[in-house]
């Protein structure tokens, strides 16, 4: 299996905001976590990265059992991430932004400044290459967050909302480029609040509700389980589905 | 009994930390921005009570309050003047602020008042209790006891007051408080003068039985710092119990190893305590 | 770096300032602002480079003066010789408190710096061997060559401009490698340096090595040039603010920062010494302590920053 999480708990105190999880995602495809606010979608998303340690269950990647990895390790073995908030490094040009993840596959100066261009080419962003990264806004920020995951040559891409904040006209440029890195063959991993990314992105979708697993499968049959419509508390789905 | 002597010292001594920490703390909690003048702040609310007894004849009834009044306005000129601005900027920006702060604060005062150490008379607050064969000067029971009542007060004026909830909701969440009508820059200024407020009185009450000189802020800064990391940053009664704690190990190491070492002793425990629990001893992550 | 021609200008210039001016108290300065740079970039690599901001570099500035001076008055060494002896005892001292201290988030970070370096204050301030509160006297006259003692400052000045060129070479190479973009990551953000797979803890652990042992070869230089160290002049909290001072007025992260803010600062600091005497060291502290307020104040990020906007255009806001 390419990537396999199996009972994940993650409890803060007394709460559990991950009861037990489970997850399977095979090479190639582009797998959706959905679910209401607070349901533990980010938290797993956050044990799958490495960054957060889950109180009970394994997380394997590549037949490795990376569940108490860090998130160095993760990176290494090919698994990147980007973050809700763009944490971009805000003192650096936008391409020595991406330059350090190709660091971690190309050690001298020059391979990895190849690569870093490669990838902003990729991502459209090499007439910004030398803007200091500080100018960018949120669409910016989010694309050479993704710019900078890719750098790392990863086989798997954990994009935590990748989408959220972004204008009608810059979601849809947002998926084509979600569409195109999944044409380089990697795997891709989204979680997200828009339905209509999900629908219109993943092959699958597995919702999260309290913590568990509710439903999972094509998503436009996931959109119709009553079990997650219930989870929805209705309203949000209905309007999407119109 | 030699022991319950040197510990009840140390426990009046560390109310009066506790009750100055309190202040560092709000701050630190509300901003998460640390004041290295802290402890500088204390040492100017000394040198106010010495300078209103020696020059205007006024006793403590008169200097505590007038100490604190002070010293708050201090606080919220800081705030609008320095902490404002720089709570914006990138770390380094913070810890220069308050640093220039301090230093600017600390060599004034030696340049105004020279190195010079000067103290109130001893009996200002009345003499030496004897109570069974513990002997406790009533300075030190003054201010202990009083810092123990402020500081507790101020926990009160946190937990049940409607300043205090729209203090917490500001440290909560800035954006949040702002919606319910909260304006956050009023509520980190007014934090601002607690905090240096409660230097003021807790400088005043340490003038009755301690020295002053320019450079005794220093090591209260540091022993500040202490006390919040123990305690748990924003957290008044962690402060508290920290402040009583730190003050116990020093006077109890005064006596055991030396009065030199005492503070080796405290950074050592902190730095110990910091290494086991990041997050300080009381706090939560 | 479209500035060299400015930069041989400006090292041309420090290389002749002994030879300009003929007065033995500006040669002097030009001396000490050389040490205050190798100082303040040591310094540099860690706070600046990594954005580690350590209160607490007195440790190794002070390990440096007094390994120096400790092989001279144990041993009869020469005290240049305590230099090595230096540097191995604060990359000793840096591992053993910053493997646990990294750990820790901002502010803690700080504190947990300035309390070690008091910690270590104190003790040397108690031990016989180190002098205790006395401090530590060189040789009083100059025995052979080797014990660097000269009464004339032009000897130290070019001794300390070869040490400095050394280290900024040193970083300007480190800069434009690997470790120069992990570093500024890590200065980013933790988080997002890990993910990415930047050993977040190991490469900390480098810049303060790196940082910890040219603090020490400053500490020993010092202490060679002055002859005379005690608990304060060599471990004091003031050491420590000091490098942080001058690093973050020229601008900390930056390679010259640091050395542009040692020739503001030392000049400042040595003139109001000298007109007032003893009791200077008050007004050149009230004048640091405003200098830095101020800069935190109005421009954060110190004079280089000013500089790039005066001679970058503003890039404007992009999408």
């Amino acid at each position: 299996m390419f990537l396999e999480a199996r009972g994940i708990i993650k409890a803060f105190g007394a709460f559990r905001a991950v009861d037990g999880a489970d997850l399977d995602v095979t090479q190639g495809e582009i797998v959706g976590l959905i679910g209401p606010n607070g349901a533990g979608k980010s938290t797993f998303f956050n044990c799958l990265a490495g960054d957060a340690e889950p109180t009970a269950g394994t997380i394997r990647f590549l037949d490795r059992d990376v569940t108490n990895a860090t998130p160095e390790v993760h990176a290494r073995l090919g698994m990147a991430r980007t973050f809700q908030v763009p944490v971009t490094f805000e003192d650096m040009t936008v391409v020595e932004n991406v330059m350090v993840g190709a660091f971690l596959r190309h050690h001298h100066r020059a391979g990895a400044m190849r690569k870093a261009e490669e990838v902003l080419e990729f991502t459209g962003l090499s007439h910004l290459a030398g803007s200091p990264a500080r100018s960018l806004g949120t669409p910016g920020r989010k694309r050479l967050e993704i710019a900078r995951a890719l750098a790392t040559e990863p086989r798997l891409l954990l994009l935590d909302e990748a989408l959220a904040g972004l204008t009608p006209a810059e979601v849809r440029l947002a998926i084509e480029l979600v569409r195109r890195i999944k044409g380089l063959g990697i795997t891709i991993v989204i979680v997200e609040h828009i339905m209509e990314v999900i629908l219109s992105l993943a092959e699958r979708a597995v919702v999260f509700h309290q913590g568990k697993v509710i439903a999972q499968g094509a998503p436009r049959a996931v959109v119709d389980d009553p079990a997650v419509i219930a989870a929805y508390l209705g309203h949000h789905m209905k309007r999407v589905r119109m | 009994m030699i022991l319950l002597q040197v510990t009840v010292s140390g426990l009046l001594m560390g109310s009066v930390y506790a009750l100055f920490s309190s202040g560092l703390t709000l701050i630190w909690g509300m901003m998460n921005v640390v004041n290295f003048a802290h402890g500088d702040f204390v040492m100017l609310a000394m040198y106010a009570a010495f300078f209103a007894f020696t020059l205007l004849k006024l006793g403590p009834i008169f200097f505590i309050p007038g100490a604190a009044a002070i010293l708050f306005v201090l606080g919220v000129v800081v705030y609008l003047g320095l902490v404002r601005h720089v709570a914006k900027g990138p770390m380094l920006a913070q810890i220069l602020g308050t640093f220039g702060l301090a230093l600017v604060l600390r060599y004034a005062a030696f340049w105004a008042f020279t190195a010079n150490f000067v103290s109130l008379p001893s009996n200002l607050a009345g003499g030496t209790f004897d109570f069974y064969g513990l002997r406790i000067e009533a300075s030190r029971l003054l201010a202990g006891v009083l810092a123990l009542v402020i500081t507790t007060g101020m926990h009160l004026v946190l937990t049940r007051t409607a300043l205090g909830s729209r203090l917490l909701a500001v440290a909560e969440d800035r954006n949040a408080a702002m919606l319910m009508g909260i304006r956050p820059d009023r509520m980190q200024a007014v934090a601002w003068g607690i905090g240096a407020a409660s230097t003021g009185v807790a400088g005043a009450l340490i003038a009755l039985f301690f020295y002053v000189s320019p450079t005794v802020g220093e090591s209260l800064s540091l022993i500040a710092f202490v006390v919040v990391c123990l305690g748990g940053f924003g957290s008044v009664p962690g402060a508290l119990i920290a402040g009583l704690g730190i003050g116990v190990i020093q006077a109890l190491s005064a006596y055991l190893i030396g009065a030199v070492y005492q503070d080796v002793i405290v950074y050592s425990l902190f730095l110990l305590v910091l290494w086991v629990r990041p997050q300080g001893l009381m706090g939560t992550n | 770096m479209k500035q060299w021609p400015l930069v041989l200008i400006g090292f041309l210039f420090i290389a002749a300032w002994p030879l300009l001016v003929d007065d033995v108290f500006l040669q002097r300065v030009g001396a000490l602002v050389l040490l205050a740079a190798i100082s303040a970039s040591a310094w540099n690599l860690l706070g600046g480079y990594a954005g580690q901001v350590s209160v607490g570099h007195a440790v190794y500035f002070g390990a440096g003066a007094y390994a120096s001076l400790v092989v001279y008055t144990e041993l009869g060494w020469p005290p240049i010789a305590g230099a090595p002896v230096g540097v191995a005892v604060s990359l000793a001292i840096a591992a053993l408190i910053g493997t646990p201290t990294f750990r820790l988030r901002g502010h803690y970070f700080s504190m947990a710096t300035i309390a070690a370096a008091e910690l270590f204050r104190i003790l040397a301030a108690n031990w016989p061997l180190l002098g205790a509160a006395v401090g530590l006297m060189g040789p009083p006259v100059p025995r052979t060559v080797a014990d660097l003692s000269f009464l004339s400052p032009i000897p130290y000045h070019y001794l300390f401009l070869a040490v400095l060129v050394v280290l900024l070479t040193l970083t300007w190479k480190m800069q434009r490698s690997r470790m120069g973009y992990y570093l500024a990551a890590i200065r980013g953000g933790d988080r997002a340096a890990r993910s990415l797979g930047v050993p977040v803890l190991r490469y900390k652990l480098y810049a303060l090595l790196l940082s910890a042992g040219f603090t020490s070869i400053a500490g020993s230089l010092y202490a060679v040039m002055v002859g005379f160290i005690d608990p304060d002049s060599a471990l004091g909290i003031l050491i420590s603010v000091k490098l942080l001072i001058i690093a973050a007025l020229g601008g900390a992260g930056t390679l010259f920062g640091p050395l542009v803010g040692a020739m503001i600062l030392i000049p400042l600091e040595e003139t109001t010494n000298a007109m007032f005497g003893g009791g200077g060291t008050g007004i050149t502290f009230i004048v640091y302590g405003a200098i830095i307020l101020l800069v935190a104040r109005f421009q954060p990020r110190g004079i280089a920053a000013l500089w790039e906007a005066i001679t970058t255009r503003r890039a404007s806001r992009v999408p």
